[in-house]
């Protein structure tokens, strides 16, 4: 993929999360999509605003689960039926309640890493670059006790005067363009 | 927080509604109804009244009512000592569930006039001669003589009977106090949280024990040969099981009106609906390590008690239980959504009341001889729907009584403002 060029999006700095929910709220409404706030602990009302929406990592968990307990069951029935077949206090070679415990635990070993890295996978992190770290209030500010609401310049509406014309209105304390 | 979103406001009457009311007729119904239809089923054998399956399927509805009402208790001195929203929501409902205990005696004074009918070991008098004329075998036999100081109708009535005044004591107790602590200045909070944790924390540790007691004592011993060190712990956490679908059922029945509308917010739903669902989950990690423990072993003094439940028909009814116990609560309660939902999480707490009832009925009826590897139907066998079903309604009908007795929301205590603070609402 080619380097992309050009701006990435707008950068608002707010005092509070209040004022940050305030104007992501009306941005939402007045039609803009490609955006995310950026605040130094969890907002819950500012995922909320901007429109969070479902993903795919419950689906993939729940598909590695059951990939996991088909697997080491299968396994443990090839293995005590036709690999090694071994007689154990006379019982069946095929025993289903044996081979539960490591099916179980296979479940959740396989449901645990594909959430952690389903997850990771959908998010798209690691990411070694962001092109938001090019602001000079970012790095400090998204960590300590700044509010921020990015526009990214993908959205349709984007134009770099108008947006910025836009933010401007909800008396942020600062509108930066962020370059990629 | 600076976010500039309001909290609620605590109603002002937080008395159960009216339709609680409601309720308690019905269920009063449905107890005359079911007490009716008992009744015929117990005739329509034509050969006299089969007291016999009646009283198998008491038991079973001792145990059910048996578990709300201790449970409830249980669940209270538990959320005491965890503290959390969930347990403040659930405080005053689980109150009324405890207060049900002299109903649960009463249900119990039944059983306890019918020893010698249910009870081979007190029905057996003279083993000896029991074993010569072939009613029991010699297992049976060295079992009943051995465990006689145990197992004896003294000992069984003076058990449960310590049992009772235990359960009482803490019923009492948490109760007093309860309305106690909504009186005092709001300056003594943290010494009330204390008392009541100081309370609860033994009390939790004498719970388990008087209820592996009641447990060993009233459904194990029904097959005198049989013993599992995990019995009472599968008790135990069934009642849990079954107390939390019941609180779901009625918080989320109770929030179509006030105080409960205010109250009862989304997130303690979903708190509510995860903590079920890691119960169903211990619920069949017990019985299945007690099953695969047994099974590995494969010895003649325990497999037998399987056995009597797996052979003859039985296999179709464990298969269910399983599926019905496990399988379909554990499916459901995954789905996050569900959880959020009113509607279909209470369904799935019915189907788990259900379920259990359900579970009681595979660990009770093939103790008796008759039905041992033999699943066969009889009217009796209905019996196990008519009779818990009566006493369970009547239960319910003494439960609406004790929670219209309470305001339904405790006041003094801090999580209130939380619980009245707006929600995140998110996906």
């Amino acid at each position: 993929m080619a380097p992309r060029q050009g701006t990435y999006g707008l950068l608002a700095e707010f005092d509070t999360p209040g004022d940050l929910i305030r104007a992501a709220q009306q941005a939402r409404q007045d039609g803009w999509r490609r955006m995310d706030c950026y605040t130094p602990y969890p907002v819950e009302e500012a995922a909320e605003a901007i429109g969070f929406h479902r993903n795919k990592v419950p689906l993939v968990t729940l598909i590695g689960g059951l990939m996991g307990l088909t697997a080491m069951f299968l396994f443990e029935v090839w293995v005590s039926v036709w690999a090694y077949p071994l007689n154990i206090a006379g019982r069946p070679t095929y025993s289903w309640p044996a081979f539960i415990v490591p099916a179980y635990e296979w479940t959740i070993l396989f449901a645990g890493l594909s959430a952690a890295f389903g997850m990771l996978a959908l998010n798209g992190l690691p990411a070694l670059y962001h092109p938001l770290f090019n602001a000079p209030n970012f790095c400090d500010g998204a960590t300590t006790d700044k509010f921020f609401l990015c526009l990214e310049a993908l959205d349709p509406k984007f134009d770099l005067v108008e947006a910025r014309k836009y933010l401007q209105s909800f008396q942020p304390v600062s509108v930066v363009e962020v370059e990629y | 927080m600076a976010h500039d979103l309001h909290a609620n406001t605590l109603p002002a009457d937080l008395g159960a509604p009216a339709f609680v009311d409601g309720w308690r007729t019905r269920a009063l119904t449905v107890a005359l109804v079911f007490s009716v239809i008992a009744a015929g089923l117990g005739f329509a054998d034509g050969r006299g009244f089969d007291i016999d399956h009646v009283l198998r399927a008491w038991l079973l509805g001792l145990m059910l009512t048996f578990g709300f009402c201790v449970g409830g208790l249980a669940l209270l001195m538990l959320q005491y000592c965890t503290g959390g929203k969930w347990g403040l929501l659930l405080r005053r409902p689980l109150e009324a569930m405890s207060r049900t205990l002299p109903l649960v005696f009463a249900y119990w004074i039944v059983i306890a006039f019918s020893l010698r009918k249910l009870y081979l070991w007190a029905a057996v008098g003279d083993v000896n001669a029991a074993l010569k004329s072939g009613w029991i075998n010699e297992v049976q036999a060295h079992a009943i003589e051995f465990k006689r100081p145990m197992l004896n109708p003294e000992t069984f009535i003076i058990v449960s009977v310590v049992c009772f005044v235990i359960w009482g004591y803490y019923t009492w107790r948490l109760n007093a106090l309860g309305l106690e602590r909504d009186a005092a200045s709001p300056a003594t909070t943290p010494e009330w949280i204390k008392r009541m944790e100081n309370i609860s924390g033994p009390g939790l540790v004498v719970y388990a024990i008087t209820m592996s007691a009641a447990a060993i004592y009233w459904v194990m011993s029904l097959d005198p040969t049989w013993y599992s060190s995990v019995y009472g712990l599968l008790f135990l956490v069934g009642q849990i099981y079954s107390v939390l679908a019941l609180s779901i059922i009625v918080v989320i029945s109770l929030s179509k009106a006030e105080p409960f509308k205010t109250v009862l917010r989304q997130t303690e739903q979903h708190d509510l609906g995860k903590f079920t669902f890691a119960f169903v989950m211990l619920n069949i990690y017990l019985a299945f390590s007690q099953f695969l423990i047994i099974w590995s072993g494969n010895l003649p003094e325990e497999i037998p008690w399987y056995l009597d439940r797996i052979l003859g028909g039985w296999g179709v009814i464990v298969t269910l239980d399983f599926i019905f116990h496990w399988l379909i609560p554990f499916t459901l309660l995954l789905s996050r959504d569900l959880k959020r939902n009113k509607k279909r999480l209470v369904w799935v707490c019915q189907w788990m009341v259900f379920a259990k009832a359900f579970d009681l009925f595979w660990l009770i009826e093939p103790n008796f001889k008759d039905a041992a590897r033999n699943l066969h139907f009889s009217c009796g066998i209905l019996e196990y729907v008519a009779v818990p079903v009566a006493m369970t309604a009547l239960w319910v009908a003494a439960f609406c009584t004790q929670l219209k007795k309470r305001p339904l929301v405790q006041t003094n205590d801090p999580h209130l403002a939380e619980i009245l603070e707006a929600e995140h609402v998110h996906a």
